[in-house]
């Protein structure tokens, strides 16, 4: 009974967000004279309207389910990684250099690719970790100046060094990969691909390490009381080090499935006008860090995204209402705006205490 | 009479912090509040500064009734209060913690010129002196609470409470500030002194009124009583004597030589403590919370460093080892915090339960749900654990419930050597039978246990050897079957024992 | 050849220093109530927003201050709400406001200008520049310091005048602290939320004129996401500078200047990437060095990291 209630009432939060959201965006669309049943009709054709809208949606919402995972593995042990956005770019682009300039056969580089793309992505998460716990840097303010220079350095490599010169094109990207590393997609005629696969994978492991493995059980405990774990034995440092690593590369994955399986190459600045790192933030912040509900939220979040693109190709409404949305949801989430809060307020008047 | 306070009690729920306390003040003499932790002091002087209102009962100032809402009320009457955790701006300067709230101004400007001069007067008319520029951070505790006690003069307080003033003080600051104190009476000022310091008190008090449990025990002039009487009212009740088997000789399972903390106040947290447990043996810590136990823990169990001294467990020198290491080289700790070290709110009974038993519980690195349900659900039935089922979250068991979870946890590592920190704080009755049965069987069983308390009672009741702490030394060891109360609570309160100089 | 270090590069590091000192004078204010505002990038993005809007609006450059101020103040008071009245995470609720401010900025730039990624109207004034009699006469420095946008040297003056607030006034001094000890300030009968709401206001209008700053005060323009970062280096100038009006500002300036080599160096065919990176890195390491330990502490608390 307690279990069936604790769901319910960690699901009332995130339902009044978005119905609050909802609300919101359809002032913004009276704003700006639409009609809202009409755009709201639209966006839901945009996301899931027919098949290949719906593997479109999903094929958005892959980068943005693995970076969620990243994200939300860091948030459990108690640590703001917010450095998905660089960690993702340092992936995709060792991912597309991998897969471009490895020997081997297409397998060969696929796996080598993805890899190269989760070691280079996590060291330079870990890299914050270690500045946090040698010399005490915020984890925050370090991740985040780490992504400005991680996708400058990206873009750089890509303007110069390895900039394709083949074509016409002056644009600061690789070289397109081999069709023998592309993931190979889902459907055919269809954008998603096996990066989605990928991340349904990876969605059920975290669920299962967080859950029954030894390890997923210390991040628990240090996120929920660092006090008790280290009463307990748990050593932070050496585990802050491995959750910011495995964090970075998720995100990184995220990069590699985007190089392997939409783009297949890697352009500058193509991910992170995406959005796809801070989509993931959200939809860990929305999930509250759980698994399974990132996915969810990542799903939502695409769709959002998605809905947003077919709501301004069919209406005068610019897609731009879904960001709205989609912040609103996040400042809702982060009130803790829940029905045992309120009634603690009301209890704590009735002591008689003065002060 | 300038104050008194008639029949007042004090509820919250269930439990009576004050039942029907009659406690007056007259002007210009120093009235003590003493009683064990927990007696209901603080909660009366709270009242009585307008931190809580009473349940029942009236606070009268020069025959006056007054109803007071928040602490601007009692400082408008002039009463002011020194807590025992000071309320200061480390930051600032001796002048401006005195003088916030009141500030001399030009304008908008702050006059921190006049501040200093004010200060100066106010330190020179009560013979406290102070320099008025010195951060409050780089100031000892006795210059601190001198601050403080300058502050309320600032606002005008005729009436200072003064809550357990010395804990903090070396012995020559304890002098200057009784010397303080009868020089502020001479002027007319009027205290009350809550305390469990019966050498203090009785050297600086015209009355001594004892609060046991809540309820008055006796008021009597300092001058018709000594520190005896003073403990046999502050404690005096039936002692019950659990049945247990004879003590057995074993080799020592903890050894502790010299032990020293320093920490960053003047007086030093630990202070050359050296102790032992042997197997098969109960020792336990009496004293007033906050004499050191808990740094001593600390210390033991690898959560803190030490600056000096040694720790052997089981043979093996732990001095300095990661709490991973103590643990496994035999140590389980009940923390005396449940909150705060025991347990992770947000996480389930049974997730809770296996902390420390991990190796146990996972077979290659994944957990075993099995044992740990069978493991669990063993306990829930050997402590009548009261919880929805194992996946109920922590925060929503009760206090007595957590704490039986947390000792059946802790007393199922099966370990040589276990610390047992208040384990009933917070318990009731009943539970607190379960957990003291567990504790002695565990001691038949051969478990050397170090039990820390505050309550007298539950050290008297455990305990085959019992040591007193006070400020951070370990000042008397009294075999249980031969010690009385009085002797111990003398100890606690910093008295010398019969037969000591 | 072109000088590195000349004149015209000192005056364009005074000019990029504003915003961010600004941010980061505001972000001290809040920092000294307890209040880690991790928003601060989102509040000069909708400063920088309405400055545009308000200029486009009626032309007036007085308004369009207004408009930023006003709209910042809004933003804040958002901030203020959640983390002062609903207790909620204040860093979730920084983070929260950066996202609602992208949002908003590029929701708006689509429906009101009807364009993508950014406005520009090369018929709008700018911010005035003044041209300080007496001082502009000096030979080189007088380059740099005159000539400057009115926000520039109302930055300068306000560093001075939060100086003078935070350490001289009895308002200053009760606002220092209900952050250094709130629970000690609440015992003395003073209104630690209402302290804390002014800081947040307070900070609210610095973030709104760093904001009009920025687009107003060079090239008068509007880009999607253009604080591009100002506003966590501004979070790092307040700890390097202890969050004291006066070391705020000398850190800004150390992080204004990176910003204006970082430009410069892109003459010297330095890839632009490589001297973006500059600002960053040398936030980076000067981390390194602040060592204060209220605002760790603070953000230990809020952010759990570094335990």
């Amino acid at each position: 009974m307690d279990k069936l209630k604790g769901t319910l009432q960690s699901l009332v939060q995130p339902l009044l967000a978005v119905v609050i959201g909802l609300i919101v965006g359809a002032i913004a669309i009276v704003i700006v004279g639409g009609d809202v049943f009409e755009t709201y009709y639209e966006m839901w054709k945009g996301a899931f309207g027919n098949f290949y809208f719906l593997t479109n949606t999903l094929a958005r919402a892959t980068p943005i389910i693995l970076v969620g995972l990243g994200v939300a593995l860091a948030f459990r042990a108690g640590f703001f990684n917010m450095g998905s956005e660089g960690q993702m770019v340092l992936g995709a682009l060792s991912a597309a250099l991998t897969a471009l300039y490895i020997p081997g056969p297409g397998w060969v580089k696929m796996i080598a690719a993805i890899v190269a793309a989760m070691i280079v992505a996590g060291l330079w998460s870990a890299f914050a970790g270690w500045l946090d716990s040698r010399f005490g840097m915020n984890l925050l303010i370090t991740t985040l100046l780490l992504n400005y220079i991680a996708t400058l350095f990206a873009g750089y490599m890509v303007a110069y060094p390895f900039k394709d010169r083949t074509g016409s094109a002056a644009l600061s990207q690789t070289e397109m990969i081999d069709a023998s590393v592309m993931f190979p997609k889902l459907f055919q005629g269809m954008t998603v691909h096996a990066g989605f696969i990928i991340a349904i994978i990876a969605t059920l492991a975290l669920h299962f390490f967080i859950k029954y493995t030894t390890k997923g059980y210390e991040i628990r405990m240090l996120g929920g009381n660092p006090l008790f774990a280290s009463y307990g034995g748990i050593s932070r440092g050496k585990l802050m080090l491995i959750s910011m690593f495995v964090s970075g590369a998720f995100a990184g994955l995220a990069g590699a499935s985007e190089v392997l399986g939409t783009q297949y190459r890697f352009l500058d600045g193509s991910l992170s006008s995406a959005n796809f790192a801070w989509s993931g933030i959200m939809a860990t912040l929305l999930a509250n860090s759980n698994p399974i509900g990132t996915a969810i939220a990542a799903i939502l979040l695409a769709a959002l995204q998605t809905g947003g693109m077919g709501m301004e190709r069919n209406t005068d409404v610019p897609l731009e209402i879904s960001s709205i949305i989609q912040a609103v949801l996040i400042l809702f989430i982060s009130a803790k705006f829940t029905i045992s809060f309120i009634k603690r307020k009301k209890a704590g008047a009735k002591d008689g205490s003065a002060v | 009479m300038l104050l008194e306070m008639d029949s007042i009690t004090k509820s919250y729920g269930s439990v009576r912090a004050n039942h029907n306390v009659n406690f007056n003040l007259r002007r210009g003499e120093v009235h003590a509040l003493i009683g064990e932790n927990g007696a209901g002091k603080t909660t009366l002087m709270r009242i009585l500064y307008g931190m809580e209102s009473p349940t029942s009962g009236q606070i009268k100032i020069e025959g006056k009734p007054v109803a007071f809402h928040d602490p601007t009320d009692a400082i408008k009457h002039k009463i002011g209060m020194v807590h025992q955790h000071f309320m200061l701006f480390p930051a600032f300067s001796i002048a401006e913690n005195i003088v916030i709230g009141g500030e001399p101004k030009k304008g908008i400007v702050f006059n921190r010129k006049q501040a200093i001069e004010q200060t100066i007067a106010l330190s020179e008319q009560y013979g406290m002196p102070v320099d008025p520029k010195k951060k409050v951070a780089d100031c000892s505790l006795g210059m601190q609470q001198r601050v403080e006690i300058l502050k309320v003069l600032y606002q005008g307080a005729e009436t200072i409470i003064l809550d357990e003033p010395t804990g903090v003080l070396t012995p020559l600051e304890v002098k200057e500030l009784l010397a303080s104190i009868k020089a502020l009476t001479a002027q007319g000022k009027s205290f009350i002194i809550i305390s469990h310091k019966l050498s203090e008190i009785m050297e600086v008090s015209d009355r001594i009124t004892v609060l046991r449990d809540g309820v008055v025990t006796g008021t009597v002039n300092a001058s018709d009583t000594n520190e005896e009487q003073l403990s046999r009212m502050m404690v005096g009740r039936e002692l019950i004597k659990l049945k247990r088997s004879e003590r057995r000789d074993g080799k020592p399972v903890i050894e502790l030589n010299n032990v020293s903390m320093k920490g960053n106040k003047t007086k030093p947290l630990l202070d050359s403590v050296k102790l032992n447990v042997h197997e098969g043996e109960i020792v336990g810590i009496a004293g007033i919370s906050g004499n050191g136990q808990s740094e001593l823990l600390q210390a033991i169990s690898g959560l803190s460093s030490i600056d000096e001294g040694t720790i052997v467990l089981q043979g093996k020198n732990v001095t300095g080892a990661s709490v991973k290491k103590i643990r496994d080289s035999g140590l389980a700790h009940i923390p005396e915090d449940r909150y705060m070290w025991g347990v992770s709110k947000e996480a389930t009974v049974s997730d809770n339960g296996i902390m420390g038993h991990l190796p146990r519980m996972s077979k290659r690195g994944f957990l075993n749900s099995k044992a740990i349900r069978t493991l669990v659900s063993d306990w829930v039935d050997q402590f009548g654990i009261k919880t929805g089922s194992l996946h109920t979250k922590a925060q929503y068991l009760s206090g007595g419930n957590l704490q039986k979870l947390i000792v059946a946890r802790e007393i199922a590592q099966q370990t040589p050597f276990l610390i047992a920190a208040e384990p009933t704080r917070g318990v009731d009755v009943g539970a607190m039978e379960i957990i003291h049965g567990e504790l002695l069987k565990r001691r038949d069983e051969g478990t050397g246990i170090l039990l820390v308390s505050s309550e007298l009672t539950e050290i008297m009741k455990l305990s085959d050897r019992i040591l007193v702490m006070y400020e951070g030394k370990v000042v008397g060891e009294l075999d249980a079957a031969t010690a009385t109360e009085e002797e111990i609570s003398l100890l606690m309160a910093g008295g010398k024992a019969v037969g000591q100089a | 050849m072109d000088q590195l270090f000349d004149v015209s590069l000192f005056a364009a590091a005074l000019r990029m220093v504003t915003p961010i000192l600004l941010a980061a004078l505001g972000g001290a204010i809040c920092a000294r109530v307890g209040l880690f505002n991790v928003g601060l990038e989102g509040l000069i993005l909708i400063g920088a927003f309405s400055a545009i809007l308000g200029n486009y609006l009626t032309g007036s450059i007085a308004v369009a201050i207004l408009f930023s101020i006003g709209f910042s103040l809004l933003f804040s008071l958002l901030f203020a709400y959640m983390s002062i009245n609903l207790q909620a995470n204040v860093i979730v609720v920084g983070i929260a406001l950066n996202f609602l401010a992208a949002g908003l900025t590029t929701f708006a730039l689509r429906a009101i200008f009807d364009v993508k990624g950014a406005y520009y109207d090369k018929d709008m004034k700018g911010l005035p520049k003044l041209d300080i009699p007496l001082i502009k006469d000096i030979p080189w420095l007088g380059d740099i310091l005159s000539g400057q946008s009115i926000l520039v040297y109302a930055a300068l003056i306000i560093v001075f005048v939060l100086q003078f607030y935070l350490y001289k006034t009895v308002s200053g001094f009760r606002l220092l602290a209900a952050g250094e000890n709130p629970v000690a300030a609440r015992s003395l009968g003073l209104h630690v939320k209402k302290i804390q709401y002014i800081a947040v206001l307070i900070c609210g209008v610095l973030c709104g004129l760093a904001g009009a700053q920025l687009s107003l005060g060079n090239v008068t323009m509007f880009t999607e996401g253009m604080t591009n970062g100002r506003g966590f280096i501004a979070l790092v100038a307040t700890m390097l500078g202890q969050s004291n009006p006066v070391g705020v500002a000398g850190a800004s300036i150390l992080f204004g200047f990176m910003e204006a080599l970082s430009y410069r160096l892109q003459n010297f065919s330095i890839p632009s990437n490589i001297t973006s990176m500059l600002p960053f890195v040398v936030t980076i390491i000067a981390m390194i060095f602040f060592k204060d330990s209220g605002y760790k502490n603070e953000a230990k608390k809020s952010s759990g990291s570094s335990r």
